[in-house]
């Protein structure tokens, strides 16, 4: 080891695994939007081991071919450790004259970029951005340009620490945690884990390609997407006035949404249509987002400065993502100087990032900044509110289980069906404890009391086999969690008409969908029966029980190999992928690895109702 | 009582066991549950039983994976049906769900009162006195992954069931040796056969074998 790639003609068609010399720090970003990045030489960072390599990633990325083994040999091993196996040359080193082998250095440089973050006392993005990080470069594939970057390669000028204490730190100073430019194996598991499980269930993720681990625990994390723009890429230059560079963001940012054919439209009369057709996109976007993070119970902490989310709505930096068990509304997040938003809070603002994007049209049209009051009622919000209350409706159909050709059924015959139903859910979904709100790990929280998915799994096959509703005590009994004590479960008069409302209004839809099929009631029941059982599965992760997965294996670690991990993680995403659609077939694993996986699914089911 | 042991095998070669099944049903659109011997994609198992047994107009269906909790409503719909059905799988783990549950009692009354209980593979093994067929022969055997000791089962019947047998010598010298020392008799079953039990009468379905001390017997 030791060798660094000197240029991607020298290597092609030399080496086995050609493709990955084409990740070597060049990426159009850098050419295309020059106020967006710092750049920094880079060595190569001796000592690592790959701990995990995503093989199915790196198929759809075209990094190894399609019918490579999930398996490891010395050159695959070699090229991701050359490729990926670096830490930059910061300041800290450039003032201290930190000598470094000429052999150890990469020929080309690697960008850091700008975006805006909270955290930062310039509240403008003049000083934020990848703190950490570096992007190592992009790679086209199957009609797809897919960005590469990684987490752990040094401290740049661009943390929060460097900026609030006026200093460059050395990469690795022990005396700052989160500036010192390094990252922790527990994170990327962390990531790992919880991304492909999302990932899985259609949500737009970032995702692991790689692991490489050093000593003490350190790493550098490998991830990609198709576009890693967030939308704090475009606020720090809006809020700095910075024309020129915002309009290259929004310029590149467009011509990669068009690259990668994730755009119906592709060419416009001019500006105007061009970057109000962004904001549309985003609106679009955004309302859809956060109605599943709502739905599906995802806390992403969605803030002013857009840094927590990809353009795409993908979930990006796992540190703070969490999935509830049940719909507890009031946790926020205690990251020290404040609390993070709510989940309820998450609509609003998607919805201003929405708003912003307006401004961000208008203002790369007209040469003007206006403020961004001025648009709170723009036709493109309006859009916003109706397309989320829609996703919400679509998301509730889904959930219940009915088939896709159901669901449109319902949608477009039967809205107000869907409407009275969400009603009487959202009663019992958004029901809290008398327990009031009270501390917890990591935040603050007053507790749901009541489990939906239960009774979405439950309730059509107990109709299906006795035909009749529930009575108020039984509907309880199953709809109850584990945080319900007994003075949130009394069935006072209000509950007993919900109750009531709750299973005649699922069962007009039912009967909608019998009247408009030639499908009978008992049919339908039991397609919804078969559908609920995977969609509202028992044991659906959490974000507690990933935090506990990574630590179990964590321990199991030293004695497991990266193709072991990869397994491990591909066997424990697929056992949570809740698509009904999707076919699972139960694979032959051996006894050894079948207690691990039985150890994870007892973590998952212990912890199912958390945070 | 009104039992079915299917030893396995695929749909086509399980009609007659099928057959016999709807017969000891005799009723019209009854309710069947489906008992997986664990809950990990069992969503799937119960898609294709359900896809089976539709094809005999049965249309009410329950699915109760035991090793994850369930409420009482549900348990309560489970045991008002008509019909009951264990799957295959892992009989250590699966045994040691359905004690941890306490559902062993509940489906013994079940069947006693008058329910079709029927299992296949593990689900069948589960219905005799205990579960140490699972452990036989050493070649061919269950992982005993929960390392449980109790092996007592449902003991609904006065035999020993063993699934998917291969009729050669192997097998033959195993269970020969087998029946020699214990008193219970051994209905070894290949895919596609199995054993009715309506009351007191037995019926086979299928070639059939049976071990008994020391001695090996065809049946059908």
């Amino acid at each position: 080891m030791g060798q660094v790639k000197k240029s991607q003609t020298d290597e092609i068609g030399k080496r086995i695994y050609s493709s990955f010399a084409r990740i070597n720090g060049e990426h159009s970003f850098k050419t295309q939007v020059p106020g967006g990045r710092l750049e920094y030489q880079a060595r190569h960072k001796k000592g690592g081991k790959v701990a995990f390599f995503n093989f199915d990633l790196a198929k759809e990325m075209g990094l190894i071919s399609k019918t490579h083994a999930s398996e490891l040999n010395p050159d695959l091993e070699r090229e991701i450790l050359e490729t990926f196996s670096l830490v930059i040359i910061n300041e800290y080193d450039l003032m201290n004259q930190v000598k470094i082998p000429k052999e150890d250095t990469y020929p080309h440089t690697f960008m850091a970029t700008r975006y805006l973050q909270l955290q930062h006392p310039d509240k403008c993005g003049r000083t934020s951005g990848d703190g950490r990080s570096i992007w190592n470069g992009s790679i086209r594939h199957a009609g797809v340009t897919w960005d590469v970057s990684s987490c752990g390669t040094g401290a740049t000028k661009l943390s929060p620490a460097c900026n609030i204490n006026k200093k460059f730190y050395q990469t690795g100073d022990p005396s700052i945690s989160y500036g010192c430019g390094l990252s922790e194996v527990g994170e990327g598991l962390e990531t790992l884990f919880f991304s492909e499980v999302l990932g899985k269930n259609g949500f737009k993720t970032e995702r692991v390609l790689a692991i490489i681990e050093f000593e003490k625990g350190l790493s550098i994390n490998v991830r990609a997407n198709p576009n890693l723009m967030r939308p704090s890429h475009f606020f720090g230059h809006l809020k700095q006035g910075n024309l020129l560079t915002l309009k290259q963001v929004c310029d590149y940012f467009i011509q990669r949404q068009i690259e990668n054919k994730k755009w119906t439209q592709t060419s416009f009369k001019n500006d105007k249509e061009k970057y109000f057709y962004l904001a549309r996109q985003v609106a679009t976007t955004f309302a859809d987002v956060s109605a599943k993070f709502e739905d599906e119970y995802i806390f992403c902490w969605l803030d002013w400065d857009g840094d927590n989310i990809l353009m795409d709505g993908g979930i990006i930096d796992y540190g703070s993502i969490r999935q509830f068990g049940l719909f507890h509304a009031e946790y926020r997040y205690d990251d020290v100087q404040r609390y993070s938003t709510t989940i309820l809070e998450q609509r609003q603002k998607a919805r201003y990032i929405a708003q912003c994007f307006i401004q961000i049209a208008d203002y790369l049209t007209t040469g003007k900044k206006k403020s961004i009051s001025q648009f709170r009622k723009h036709e493109i919000l309006k859009y916003f509110d109706r397309r989320f209350i829609e996703s919400k409706d679509r998301n509730l159909v889904q959930k219940i289980g009915f088939k896709k050709q159901h669901q449109d059924l319902l949608f477009n015959n039967h809205r107000h069906l869907i409407t009275k139903f969400r009603k009487t859910f959202s009663y019992f979904e958004r029901a809290q404890s008398k327990r009031g709100i009270y501390k917890v790990a990591d935040g603050i929280n007053r507790d749901a009391i009541f489990c939906m998915r239960d009774i979405l799994r439950e309730f059509p096959q107990i109709y299906l086999t006795r035909q009749s509703l529930l009575t108020p005590h039984e509907f309880t009994e199953i709809i109850k969690s584990s945080y319900a004590k007994k003075a949130d479960l009394k069935i006072t008069e209000l509950r007993k008409k919900q109750i009531n409302r709750y299973q005649k209004a699922y069962l007009e839809m039912v009967k909608a969908v019998e009247k408009d099929t030639h499908m009978s009631m008992s049919q339908i029941f039991l397609e919804l029966t078969m559908r609920s059982s995977v969609i509202n599965k028992y044991d659906r992760v959490t974000g507690d029980s990933i935090t506990y997965i990574v630590q179990k294996v964590q321990k199991l670690r030293p004695k497991l190999s990266a193709e072991e991990l990869f397994a491990l993680a591909k066997e424990f995403s697929s056992y949570q992928n809740l698509n009904p659609d999707n076919k699972k077939v139960p694979r032959e694993i051996s006894p050894r690895y079948k207690n691990i996986m039985q150890n994870l699914y007892s973590i998952v089911r212990e912890c199912r109702e958390g945070l | 009582m009104k039992l079915v042991f299917y030893s396995g095998g695929m749909a086509k070669e399980n009609q007659n066991l099928d057959r016999a099944f709807i017969e000891l049903l005799g009723k019209k659109n009854p309710v069947v549950t489906f008992i997986p011997s664990s809950s990990y994609l069992s969503e799937e198992e119960f898609r294709a039983f359900v896809k089976h047994y539709s094809k005999f107009k049965i249309s009410r269906f329950i699915h109760f994976p035991v090793d994850i909790p369930f409420d009482k409503i549900l348990l309560q719909e489970v045991m008002r049906s008509d019909a009951i059905h264990l799957a295959g799988g892992n009989t250590f783990y699966f045994l040691n769900s359905l004690r941890k549950a306490k559902l062993l009692p509940q489906l013994k009354t079940f069947a006693k009162r008058g329910g079709v209980l029927t299992g296949l593979s593990a689900g069948a093994i589960m219905m005799t006195e205990n579960i140490e067929m699972a452990g036989y022969p050493e070649f061919d055997r269950d992982e005993n992954t929960v390392n449980i000791s109790n092996l007592s089962a449902l003991n609904l019947v006065d035999h020993l069931f063993f699934p998917h047998f291969k009729n050669s010598k192997r097998y033959d010298t195993v269970f020969k040796k087998y029946s020699k020392i214990h008193q219970k008799v051994i209905y070894a079953c290949p895919d596609g056969a199995g054993i009715v039990v309506n009351g007191e009468e037995l019926r086979f379905i299928g070639k059939c074998y049976a071990f008994s001390g020391g001695h090996k017997f065809s049946i059908n």
